[in-house]
C-alpha cells in the first residue's frame, strides 16, 4: 500500500494528469512484452520533463519506495515489470525532438521518442539511427538505451552502446548528471557505457545525445534457400571468411519458412531446408563487388535456388516475411516459448543439432529463426497448453536451449535482456565473484537498491518464483511489432 | 628531476611480473598484504597519462609484460582471447596470418605499446573513424579489483547484452580501478586494399571538406588533417614515388595556399570497388576547390601522421623521455576544427611557444604538440587553448608533459560537474574501497 502523503505529493509534482491512481487504469501497466510476468504498481507517473522525473524521484526517496522506469512497454524480458509497492515511471510523454545537427550528425531526444522516429526525422539529410530493433515502430529510444538494443543490421552497425554519446541521468537520489557528451571521450570514467544496457537499474534517462549515420549509397540484398540450417551456416562462414562484412545474414528453417509464407506470402520457398537472406550495403561500387562475390560463395556452399531483391519493394516484401516469423507461429501452434541465446557463430550447426534432438526428446516442435551473422538464436517452442503438462515441458525445453547457448561458450541474451526473465540464470553464465562486481557497481549508483530492484541479478526472493508461460503481448498478437 | 610516475616506477618497493591470471591476483593480495598503493604498467608508453598519482602507502609495481599470449583465436568466430600485456604488434602479427586484426591502430604500437595499456588508457589512431575504438571492439573482460576479487564481464559472442557492461569502464580508467588480466576481441579482416589522397588545405577549407565528406556516401576509414603535414612535401618519403603530375612547385604554392595544413584521406575495402571511391572523394575535394593527389604506395605515409599524435614520444624507444614537449588532447564536434586550429595558434602566439595540430578530423579529436619555451609557457598555452575549446563545450586533456608542467595546470581540467565526481567517486570506492589503484590520477582526485 502506498502512502497516502506520496500519492499527494506526486500529486502536486504531476497534476491530476500526471498521475494513474485507479487500479483498473494501473493494471493497463502490469506487464511489458513479456506478459507471463505480472504485476499492477501501485502508482504510475507520466512525468512531462527531467524536473518531473527528478521531483518524482526524490518524492520516492522520501517516502522510501521503489521505482521502476517503463518506455513503451515492448521489452521482453520483463524489464519493466512493476513493483507491486512502487511507482512506475512511464516515459511516454517525454517524446520531443530537442536539437538535429545533421552537420555534425547528431541528434539530442527525449527518451520517449521511437526508435522509427528518430530515423524519420533526419531522413531529408540523408541521415538514419542506425540500431533497429524489429519493433522499431513502438519501442522507444530510451528503452533502446536501457536494453542495448540490437536489431537485424547490428552485425555490421553495432548495438545502442555504439550510437549513444551522451545522455542525462536522474539518479535513484534524485540528482540529475549528465553521463558522455556530444564530442568523443570526455574526460572521465566511461559511465555513459556502463549506464547502457542496464536495464533501468541505474537511474532514469530524461536526454539522451545519439549519433547518426549517412545513409549507405547502396543496399543488396538476396534469399538463399539450403537444404539445411547447417548447409547454410557453412556459406555464414564463407562469407565471412571472405572478408566480407554484411549488414545483415538472417536465417529461417524450414518450420519458421512455413509459417512466415502462409502469414506474409513473401515468396520464400516452402520446400526448403533454410533461407538465408543476407544483406550487402555501403558504397556502391565496393557494395556491387562484394554481392556479386556472396551470390557465389553461396552457389559454391550449395545453395539451391537464389533470389536476388534489388527493387525496394522486393526488399521490403523480404524483410517482411522475415520479420512477420513472429506474429506467424501461431499458425503453426497456440503457445510458445522463444529464446534469445547466442553462440559462437562456428557452432551453429552442432547446436542447431542439439535442439533438435533435445526437441524429439521433448516430443516437442522447436522452429529457429535467427541472427545467423551474429550466431544469436531464437529459437520458438511450440506447445498447446490445453494439453496437460506440455506447457511445463516446453518451458523447461526452452530454458535448457539457453543454457545450451552459454555451455556453447555464448550468451544467455543477446538483445532481450536478463531483465526478471533470465536473472535466474545468470549464475549459469557468470560466477558468484563476476555478479558481485557488478553488483558493486550497481549499488555505487544506487546504494538504496531503489531502482528497479530484483531485475538483472540474482536475489534470492526473486529466483523463488517461477515464470508462467509465455503470452503475447497484445501489439505482437495483432502483428504490429514482434520479437524477432 | 624525474617525472613522479617514473620515479613511482624506481622507487617501487615491490615490482610484480605475474604471467597468468592466479599470480596476477596473488600480485594484488602481496600488494595489499604490504599496505603498497599500486601502479600498473604495459610497456610505459603513456605511465605519464593522467595527473600525478599521490598517497601515503609506498608503491607497489605491476608490470604485465608477462602477460604476453594469445590465450585464443577462433578464425571462424573473429575473436581473440588475450592476455593484456602482449604487445600489440605481435598480437596483430599473429591474427594476421588468418587474415584478420584488431582493428586498432594506437601510436606507440611500434615501441611495444600492449593491448591492455591501449584499451586502459583508451587510445586510438586515425581508423578509429571506420571501426570505432578499442572499447568498442572489447568485448569481455577478466580484471583483479583491489581485494583480490576476479571479475569476469562480457563474454566470448560479439552480441551479449547479459550483465553490466564493465567493459567499458575499464577502458580509459588509466589502471585506477582494476588490473586487466585478459580481453576479448571482437576482429576485423585486414581490409584488401586501401588508397589515400593528400590534398592541402588550410584549417577553414579542411573543416568544410570533411563535413562534406562525411555528408558524402564515400565511408573514409581516416580523415586527418595536420599542420604542419608529419611528413612534408619536400620529404624524400613523399617524393620518392612514382605518382604522375607531381612537382615541389605545385606542392610548395600549395602547402602555402593550405597555410601548411595538409589532408589525408585513407580508403580501405575491397579492390574491385576503390577506384571508384577515389574518384567520388576527389570529386568532393574539386568541389571545394581542392587539389587531391593520390599518394598510394608510401607505407610509411600512414605511420607517419598517425605517431605523429604522440609527438616525438612515438618514434622514440626510451621511456616517455620526450622531455620539453606537451601533448594535449581536444575533443570537439567535426564542425569545429577550425576553431580548434585558431584558438591553439593564438594561444602558442600569445605564450611564445611551437604549437603542431594533428586532428583526427572526421572525429573531432585534435592532439596539439606544444614545443618550445619553458613549462610555464606551455601551461599558459594549454590554459588558454582549454578556455577556448570548453567554451565550444568540447574538452582538452594533458597527456604527455614535461616534469615542470604539474602543478601549473591540471592535466584534466576542471570536472564538467560536481555530480559527475560524486558518482565517479561512489564507482571508484565500491571498487577500490581502499583507494589503492594509482590513487589521484584520474579525473576528480581519483
Amino acid at each position: 500500500m502506498v502512502k497516502s502523503e506520496l500519492q499527494r505529493d506526486l500529486l502536486d509534482i504531476l497534476g491530476a494528469d500526471g498521475l494513474v491512481t485507479e487500479w483498473a487504469q494501473r493494471r493497463t501497466y502490469e506487464a511489458d512484452g513479456l506478459a507471463a510476468y505480472r504485476s499492477v504498481p501501485a502508482l504510475v507517473a507520466l512525468p512531462s520533463s527531467a524536473d518531473d522525473v527528478a521531483a518524482v524521484m526524490r518524492a520516492c526517496v522520501r517516502h522510501g519506495v521503489p521505482v521502476v522506469p517503463r518506455g513503451a512497454g515492448t521489452g521482453l524480458s520483463a524489464g519493466a515489470l512493476p513493483h507491486p509497492e512502487g511507482v512506475l515511471i512511464v516515459m511516454s510523454r517525454m517524446h520531443r525532438i530537442l536539437d538535429i545537427d545533421p552537420v555534425n550528425q547528431r541528434i539530442v531526444v527525449e527518451p520517449g521518442v521511437t526508435n522509427a522516429a528518430i530515423s524519420r526525422a533526419v531522413s531529408e539529410h540523408d541521415l538514419y539511427y542506425a540500431p533497429d530493433p524489429s519493433s522499431q515502430i513502438v519501442c522507444s529510444i530510451g528503452g533502446n538505451l536501457a536494453e542495448n538494443s540490437g536489431g537485424a543490421h547490428c552485425l555490421k552497425y553495432g548495438f545502442t552502446t555504439h550510437h549513444v554519446l551522451g545522455c542525462e541521468l536522474v539518479l535513484p537520489d534524485g540528482e540529475t548528471v549528465e553521463l558522455g557528451s556530444s564530442t568523443l571521450d570526455p574526460p572521465g570514467y566511461d559511465l555513459r557505457g556502463v549506464l547502457v544496457g542496464s536495464e533501468g537499474t541505474l537511474g532514469v534517462v530524461t536526454k539522451i545525445t545519439l549519433r547518426l549515420l549517412r545513409r549507405p549509397e547502396a543496399v543488396r540484398t538476396l534469399v538463399a534457400d539450403f537444404e539445411s540450417p547447417a548447409a547454410a551456416g557453412v556459406a555464414v562462414s564463407a562469407i565471412v571468411a571472405a572478408g566480407i562484412v554484411p549488414a545483415a545474414v538472417e536465417m529461417m528453417d524450414n518450420l519458421a519458412i512455413q509459417a512466415c509464407e502462409e502469414d506474409a506470402a513473401a515468396g520464400f520457398d516452402v520446400s526448403s531446408g533454410a533461407a538465408l537472406i543476407v544483406e550487402l550495403d555501403g558504397p556502391a561500387a565496393e557494395c556491387d563487388a562484394a554481392f556479386a562475390e556472396t551470390v557465389a560463395l553461396c552457389q559454391e556452399s550449395g545453395s539451391t535456388a537464389i533470389r536476388v531483391a534489388d527493387d525496394p519493394q522486393e526488399r521490403a516484401l523480404v524483410w517482411k516475411g522475415r520479420k512477420a516469423a513472429f506474429a506467424a507461429m501461431g499458425r503453426l501452434a497456440p503457445d510458445y516459448f522463444v529464446q534469445d541465446g547466442v553462440i559462437p557463430r562456428t557452432r551453429l550447426g552442432e547446436c542447431l543439432a542439439r535442439i533438435a534432438e533435445m526437441a524429439a526428446e521433448a516430443d516437442l516442435r522447436v522452429a529457429n529463426v535467427f541472427h545467423a551473422g551474429d550466431g544469436n538464436l531464437h529459437p520458438l517452442v511450440l506447445y498447446d497448453s490445453a494439453n496437460p503438462g506440455e506447457g511445463e515441458r516446453a518451458e523447461s525445453l526452452s530454458a535448457r536451449i539457453a543454457e545450451l547457448c552459454v555451455e556453447f561458450g555464448g550468451s544467455l541474451s543477446g538483445e532481450h535482456g536478463i531483465g526478471v526473465d533470465k536473472a535466474c540464470s545468470m549464475p549459469t553464465m557468470f560466477g558468484a565473484d563476476d555478479l558481485a562486481v557488478m553488483d558493486r557497481v550497481r549499488a555505487a549508483f544506487d546504494p538504496a537498491g531503489r531502482c528497479n530492484p530484483d531485475k538483472v541479478l540474482p536475489t534470492p526472493r526473486l529466483c523463488g518464483e517461477k515464470p508462467g508461460p509465455y503470452r503475447p503481448h497484445p501489439l505482437e498478437a495483432a502483428g504490429v511489432i514482434e520479437r524477432l | 628531476m624525474m617525472h613522479p610516475e617514473a620515479g613511482t616506477v624506481a622507487e617501487a618497493q615491490a615490482s610484480y611480473r605475474p604471467a597468468e591470471l592466479a599470480g596476477a591476483r596473488e600480485a594484488v593480495l602481496a600488494a595489499r598484504q604490504a599496505d603498497t598503493n599500486v601502479l600498473v604498467r604495459g610497456s610505459g608508453s603513456k605511465l605519464r597519462w593522467g595527473a600525478r598519482p599521490a598517497g601515503e602507502r609506498p608503491w607497489s609495481v605491476i608490470d604485465t609484460r608477462a602477460l604476453n599470449r594469445l590465450i585464443h583465436h577462433e578464425p571462424g568466430d573473429m575473436t581473440a582471447t588475450v592476455q593484456a600485456g602482449m604487445p600489440l604488434h605481435e598480437l596483430q602479427e599473429q591474427l594476421a596470418v588468418a587474415g584478420q586484426e584488431l582493428a586498432v591502430d594506437p601510436p606507440r604500437a611500434a615501441r611495444g605499446a600492449t593491448v591492455g595499456g591501449v584499451y586502459v588508457a583508451n587510445d586510438a589512431g586515425p581508423r578509429r573513424l571506420a571501426y570505432g575504438g578499442i572499447r568498442d571492439l572489447v568485448i569481455g573482460t577478466t580484471v583483479v579489483l583491489a581485494d583480490g576479487t576476479v571479475g569476469r564481464s562480457g563474454g566470448t559472442v560479439i552480441k551479449n547484452v547479459a550483465g553490466y557492461d564493465l567493459n567499458r569502464l575499464w577502458c580509459g580508467s588509466l589502471g585506477t580501478l582494476a588490473l586487466v588480466v585478459e580481453m576479448t576481441v571482437r576482429l576485423h579482416p585486414r581490409p584488401e586494399a586501401s588508397r589515400t589522397v593528400l590534398i592541402p588545405a588550410s584549417a577553414g577549407d579542411a573543416t568544410a571538406f570533411v563535413l562534406d565528406v562525411l555528408a558524402s556516401p564515400v565511408e573514409c576509414a581516416l580523415l586527418e588533417w595536420s599542420a604542419p603535414a608529419p611528413t612534408q612535401p619536400q620529404d624524400p618519403l613523399i617524393m620518392n614515388t612514382n605518382r604522375p603530375h607531381r612537382s615541389i612547385s605545385v606542392h610548395d604554392q600549395r602547402g602555402q595556399a593550405g597555410g601548411g595544413g595538409w589532408l589525408l584521406v585513407g580508403l580501405e575495402g575491397r579492390a574491385a570497388g576503390l577506384d571508384a571511391r577515389v574518384d567520388q572523394l576527389v570529386d568532393v575535394a574539386r568541389r571545394h576547390d581542392l587539389a587531391a593527389e593520390p599518394a598510394d604506395g608510401e607505407d610509411g605515409l600512414w605511420d607517419a601522421w598517425r605517431e605523429a599524435h604522440a609527438g616525438t614520444a612515438g618514434d622514440d624507444g626510451a621511456e616517455g623521455e620526450a622531455e620539453g614537449e606537451t601533448v594535449a588532447r581536444a575533443a570537439t564536434l567535426p564542425s569545429q576544427l577550425a576553431d580548434v586550429a585558431g584558438g591553439l595558434h593564438r594561444a602558442a602566439d600569445a605564450s611564445g611557444v611551437e604549437a603542431r595540430l594533428h586532428s583526427h578530423a572526421g572525429l573531432g579529436l585534435h592532439d596539439a604538440i606544444i614545443t618550445g619555451a619553458d613549462p610555464a609557457a606551455h601551461a599558459a598555452t594549454v590554459t588558454a587553448w582549454r578556455e577556448h575549446v570548453c567554451a565550444l563545450g568540447g574538452s582538452v586533456v594533458v597527456r604527455d608533459r614535461p616534469d615542470g608542467l604539474d602543478g601549473l595546470v591540471d592535466p584534466w581540467g576542471e570536472p564538467r560537474s560536481a555530480q559527475l565526481v560524486k558518482l565517479s567517486r561512489s564507482v571508484k570506492r565500491a571498487l577500490d574501497p581502499e583507494g589503492r589503484f594509482a590513487p589521484g590520477r584520474f579525473l576528480g582526485g581519483l
